[in-house]
């Protein structure tokens, strides 16, 4: 995950605001606001009159702001580095409410790579489970050999080892996602 | 893009971490001992007493300003490249499940069924959203040899997008050029 949408929200309110004082600096100093304005000092306006009268409240004001968003910009740097999308492991509830089982998360995606593997066709297979570990999404990366009959492996994936994660979840209706990619690569099968 | 948008963002954090840490420790020092800690912004403060809006390199940094943020924007809002290609759930062996092939996997695949035509040498595919273009090169150095490849080659990427079953295929568009040598 590594805080995309995040990302991308940030990186556009940092450009509007660069446009913005842009467009501002820009249009005072070819006159838009008059040429009072044009000429008069950069600190000789309202904004820097108000600074330097309130200075003995304003700047330790201004310190508190800094210190919070020094706080919300560690965060967003702790997330950028060490957040991820995976899920942990699945506990898996019985239909009588007894118990507990828990599954490894690595396990799960490990049988679906072996299994997936195992078929003529397929070079390569990764698979993940993302999202809260109460509700999570699989995601499956099958690697076929270009001369494979894609649409029959496609199903074979779908009907059987995919089948098998939803049924070893006891979650039929499990969100799953297949990503086929093709490549002149072979399986490193022995047969 | 994720990726440079990961790398500017942390600069950007980065920079607002180091800015804000900046101004508390100025503030703290100014109050404490009414002298400047690490940037001697007295400078820029009697720069900015000195100089009008009307300054040159007022004009300068704006237009720089605005230039970096209209490329920032530009590149946040543009349209992704598709990187997906959804397969029919008509031909799907179970429900719910989302399908598709990688669009790098889509031109490997179309890759291998246009260079496996008698007569095309190698060949470069570019997918797109909603167009395929195959860039071929022909074994024959003669020009009239090479155009007879085109509808062979657009035949064979058809055939194999047909055996993909993709729910939307994209349309081919194929340009064949003779060996040079």
């Amino acid at each position: 995950m590594h805080a995309d949408r995040t990302n991308r929200t940030m990186m556009v309110l940092f450009g509007l605001l660069l446009i913005a004082v842009g467009l501002d600096a820009g249009a005072a100093s070819i006159g838009a606001y008059g040429t009072h304005t044009q000429h008069s000092l950069l600190m000789a306006n309202p904004t820097g009159h108000f600074i330097g009268s309130n200075g003995a409240w304003l700047w330790p004001v201004a310190a508190v702001a800094a210190l919070i968003i020094a706080l919300l910009a560690l965060r967003w740097l702790l997330a950028l580095l060490f957040s991820t999308d995976r899920s942990g492991d699945l506990v898996i509830r019985s239909s009588s409410g007894a118990g507990r089982t828990t599954l490894a998360n690595g396990a799960l995606t490990d049988a679906v790579v072996g299994e997936i593997e195992g078929y003529r066709g397929v070079n390569s297979a990764r698979a993940r489970l993302i999202g809260d570990a109460e509700d999570p999404e699989l995601v499956v990366t099958a690697g076929l050999e270009e001369s494979a009959d894609f649409t029959a492996l496609r199903q074979r994936i779908e009907t059987e080892a995919l089948t098998h994660a939803r049924q070893a979840l006891g979650n039929m209706a499990l969100p799953t996602q297949l990503d086929l990619t093709i490549s002149t690569k072979k399986a490193s099968r022995v047969t | 893009m994720r990726l440079i948008n990961r790398v500017l963002a942390a600069l950007l954090s980065l920079a607002l971490i180091a800015v804000s840490l900046l101004l508390i420790i100025e503030v703290i020092v100014d109050r404490a001992s009414h002298r400047t800690a690490i940037v001697n912004w007295h400078t820029a403060y009697h720069w900015a007493q000195r100089n009008s809006w009307a300054a040159g390199s007022i004009r300068v940094t704006s237009g720089i300003l605005v230039l970096i943020g209209l490329l920032l924007l530009i590149a946040e809002l543009k349209r992704p490249r598709v990187s997906r290609f959804a397969a029919d759930p008509a031909g799907a062996g179970a429900d719910g499940i989302d399908t598709a092939y990688t669009r790098r996997g889509l031109g490997a695949a179309i890759r291998s069924a246009v260079t496996a035509v008698d007569g095309v040498r190698s060949a470069a595919v570019k997918v797109k959203r909603r167009k395929v273009k195959i860039a071929a090169i022909a074994s024959a150095q003669d020009r009239a040899a090479a155009r007879s490849l085109r509808d062979p080659i657009a035949e064979a990427a058809r055939e194999r997008l047909t055996a993909l079953k993709l729910r939307r295929s994209p349309s081919v568009l194929v340009r064949v050029a003779p060996r040079s040598r």
